[in-house]
């Protein structure tokens, strides 16, 4: 039996009580004066946005990051995170969007420019004089984690290049790599590849977009609307087949599940039958383990390692899959953080102005790995950009749990971040 | 597969905590799991037992009440769980306060309400204080003077003072610089305590308190000092100060209320308890038994697509009533339990949930209307039928306790959050001899 709950973010402003409590846990708030909170940003300036009002009525909505932690701890049920994103929306498309917030919007196009060259393009991005002149030019902060294309090829040229090797069986499962595989991380993907072939599935990789979540952040809903449809349009064939369709990147899987249709309001029938066919690949292998499917043949992983379950978890509301997932493997002593965001938000802390706001934002999970000791050679996340940081913020690498418990089933070298031959 | 709970609690306040907290230490395995985060946010952080009963009649000696209670309300909670239950609760609430590091005290005459101010400087009922609001006790003698901050937003020491005096008592208001707390321009009182967390700063402001406190007097402070190291802080500024000092509740969210439930959730989750915020259960799903009763198999909450199954043998309900998001309710005059729609003790008619006046000292109907139990703390239907065979309920959902006007709201959620665990442990260890 299931009762649905379901409130429209615009109504659900309706539900505040006024306690603050989302005030006292926003994590942007308690770093900046810029930012008064999620009841101010959010249900009450709402008030003055509606009804044709002609102006947003301050722009210090724009310093809200996203992470949602007011959407959890409110007792209420607001969807205070999607007000803010609404809200920015609406700024944008009276104000204009600046080229900066362009550029972070379209991954995908970035990537698909710089992996025509991309040891060229890295070189061209990641030297001390390019870096300063994005800052001063458009405003992208010369510290900030910007992440490198893969010099090895992309995912896509991968799959190409393997598909003789590649599992053929009556199980099928569809993988949603997201941009940040594709260009950057091929190797987040091979990873995901040989885990779910080690199950005893064959991983379709259809033509797909970028899921949209970054120009939803930006507020160009526009764009993100037609990398939307794109998405329903190549992907919706599968979940009608019956398929299921697993991502690596928790905001992507987010973003076609909830976010695009709530915040674009697209409650067509498409979207809703591309919800219920997306998993978040630990989401997705846990139901495995519940359902007894899980191979549980692990090698042994004897480290300490610190996880931070990423933000796009709690929009998820599936708890920590990962986390409980790598709890089976022996000798792994995972130390679950309960930092609250690790200050990147997706593109929020590249901009310049919102660089040192993430970094103090993201001390309290930088404390928590030191925390963890000297013995600790690498942290965890889900997430592509919350690695990056973590990786800038504590000098440490980070690896994608899928990356963890490939190399507990013996299929992945976690240092080289290759498949290993089998 | 991996095992699954022996109790699924469902909310996160402070009968949930506390439910949880006594089956995991009888050693059952517990997962707590909440819509949000309760209502210990935004109230006083005092435990509140009992301040007026029979419409406006304030008590001084709430357990010496409950006789009484008896014959006007048979269903409140505290008449169901018995006198015997509802002392021996409260002690065991001061026994794992103090264990916590954050001592709850009552008056010194044992069994008498001490009276507190409130963030207007009305006199609050309260049966146990935590140890930094003790010292606000009216009944004392010494005159009080209320410091503020400037462009502090949620405390206004001359609004307090002004209350007190029209009440007979000897207070005055005064204020100090914002910038004592904090470098920021503004900031809300949580933050504000975690910088008081710092002892540099309990320090300054110890400073700059002794230019204005009189001698004889006591401190009333807002309630920020501290939130992780508030002992070491209160101790601190008494030293410093050698005079009595203690706080009076902001206006939410309340750092008095979230010490309790920071300390009392990390203890749990030291007790191998897990908590899981952002959960809202939305349905459930039951199978037929031999004897008419429905077996609760799982509860389900709402995620981003399907929805997730949380199974357990026994399952607690403490989502609280309207106030606390347990019910809700319609235009057309519904209310409603909302994860397995109990049948409520409610007035059905519109009309009927609230008096003409909206201070009516006899309370409103609505406030008043909820889950009806029976001994063992099961829900039960109008009939006195058991609903399910592995369910409980506690907390200020239940029928007949209208927690806010008798000022009974953290006294109904610790006695009856104990006793709905000790009923599941019963029932737990009877089953598990039977099979
Ligand atoms: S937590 Fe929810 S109900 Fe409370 S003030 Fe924030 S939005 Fe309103
Ligand atoms: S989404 Fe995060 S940054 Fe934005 S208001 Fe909510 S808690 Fe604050």
């Amino acid at each position: 039996m299931f009762t649905e709950s379901w409130q429209s973010v615009g109504p659900s402003l309706d539900e505040c009580i006024k306690c603050n409590i989302c005030t006292a846990y926003c994590p942007v708030a308690a770093v900046t004066d810029r930012f008064p909170g999620p009841k101010y940003a959010g249900p009450q300036a709402q008030r003055f946005r509606e009804n044709g009002q002609p102006h947003a009525p301050d722009r210090s909505v724009d310093y809200c990051s996203g992470c949602r932690v007011c959407n959890e701890v409110c007792p209420t049920g607001v969807k205070i995170a999607e007000l803010n994103a609404r809200a920015r929306a609406q700024m944008v498309a009276e104000q204009g969007i600046p080229l900066r917030n362009r550029l972070l919007g379209r991954n995908e196009l970035l990537g698909k420019l710089g992996s025509l060259a991309p040891r060229l393009a890295n070189l061209g991005l990641h030297n001390h004089v390019s870096r300063v002149m994005a800052e001063k030019v458009v405003g992208i902060a010369r510290e900030a984690p910007l992440p490198r294309f893969s010099e090895e090829g992309t995912f896509g040229s991968w799959m190409k290049r393997t598909a003789g090797e590649r599992l053929r069986s009556d199980r099928k499962v569809v993988y949603f790599h997201g941009c940040a595989t594709m260009y950057y991380e091929p190797f987040v993907g091979k990873a995901t590849v040989v885990v779910l072939e080690h199950l005893g599935y064959e991983v379709i990789v259809p033509p797909q977009n970028c899921c949209g979540l970054p120009l939803l952040s930006n507020g160009e809903f526009g764009a993100a609307r037609r990398y939307h449809e794109g998405n329903l349009h190549k992907l919706v064939p599968y979940a009608q087949q019956g398929y299921e369709i697993v991502g690596s990147s928790t905001s992507c899987t987010l973003t076609l599940k909830e976010e695009a249709p709530e915040l674009l309001d697209m409650f067509d029938e498409e979207s809703e039958e591309l919800k219920l066919a997306v998993w978040d690949v630990f989401e997705w292998l846990r139901e495995r383990y519940r359902q007894g499917e899980l191979p549980t043949d692990f090698k042994p992983l004897p480290m300490v390692l610190p996880y931070h379950p990423p933000c796009q978890y709690r929009a998820h509301r599936v708890g920590r899959p990962a986390a409980e997932l790598l709890a089976l493997i022996p000798g792994l002593d995972v130390r679950v953080s309960t930092a609250r965001c690790c200050g990147i938000a997706g593109t929020y802390g590249y901009k310049r102005e919102k660089y040192q706001i993430g970094m103090d934002v993201g001390a309290e999970l930088f404390e928590f790995v030191r925390e963890q000791g000297r013995e600790v050679r690498m942290t965890a996340c889900d997430s592509e950009t919350c690695r990056w940081q973590l990786e800038h913020g504590t000098g440490l690498p980070s690896r994608h749990p899928i990356e963890v418990l490939a190399a507990a089933y013996g299929l992945y070298d976690l240092e080289r971040r290759e498949p290993r031959g089998v | 597969m991996r095992e699954i709970p022996d109790l699924l609690v469902i909310g996160a306040g402070l009968s949930g905590l506390m439910a949880a907290y006594e089956a995991a230490e009888a050693g059952l395995r517990v997962k707590v799991i909440a819509k949000g985060l309760g209502s210990m946010h935004w109230s006083a952080g005092t435990v509140d037992v009992l301040g007026y009963a029979a419409g406006d009649k304030a008590v001084s000696m709430p357990l010496q009440e409950l006789e009484g209670l008896q014959a006007v309300a048979p269903h409140h909670p505290y008449v169901v769980a018995g006198a015997e239950a509802v002392t021996e609760a409260l002690s065991r609430f001061v026994a794992l306060a103090k264990e916590l590091g954050l001592p709850y005290e009552g008056a010194e005459e044992p069994g008498r309400n001490l009276w507190l101010p409130s963030p207007v400087g009305a006199a609050r009922p309260v049966y146990l204080a935590p140890q930094g609001q003790r010292y606000g006790d009216l009944a004392l003698a010494e005159p009080i003077v209320v410091v503020g901050f400037e462009g502090l937003r949620d405390f206004y020491p001359w609004v307090i003072a002004e209350n007190l005096r029209k009440q007979g008592h000897r207070a005055r208001g005064t204020v100090l610089p914002f910038a004592l707390l904090s470098e920021r321009r503004d900031a809300n009182t949580v933050q504000l305590a975690q910088e008081l967390d710092e002892l540099k700063r309990v320090v300054t402001l110890a400073r700059a308190l002794k230019e204005v406190v009189e001698p004889g007097e006591r401190v009333g402070l807002p309630a920020l000092v501290g939130l992780d190291r508030h002992g070491r802080a209160m101790e601190v500024l008494q030293e410093e100060l050698g005079t009595r000092v203690f706080e009076i509740p902001t206006l939410p969210p309340s750092v008095p209320g979230m010490r309790l439930y920071r300390a009392l959730r990390s203890d749990l989750e030291g007790r191998g308890v897990e908590v899981e915020i952002g959960m809202e259960a939305v349905g459930y799903e039951a199978k037929e038994e031999n004897g008419g009763f429905r077996r609760l198999l799982w509860v389900e909450t709402a995620t981003s697509a399907r929805p997730l199954k949380h199974r357990a043998r026994a399952f607690l309900l403490a989502t609280g009533g309207l106030l606390g998001g347990g019910f809700d309710s319609n235009h057309e005059g519904r209310v409603w339990e909302r994860v397995f729609d109990l049948p409520l003790a409610m007035p059905q008619n519109r009309e009927d949930w609230f008096r003409p006046k909206f201070l009516d000292p006899a309370g409103h109907p609505v406030f008043q209307g909820g889950v009806s139990v029976d001994r063992e703390f099961r829900p039960v239907s109008p009939e006195g039928k058991r609903l399910f065979a592995n369910l409980w309920a506690a907390g200020n959902g239940l029928r007949d306790c209208d927690g806010i006007r008798e000022r009974s709201r953290e006294g109904i959620a610790i006695v009856t959050g104990i006793a709905a665990a000790r009923s599941i442990l019963v029932a737990l260890r009877r089953e598990k001899h039977v099979h």
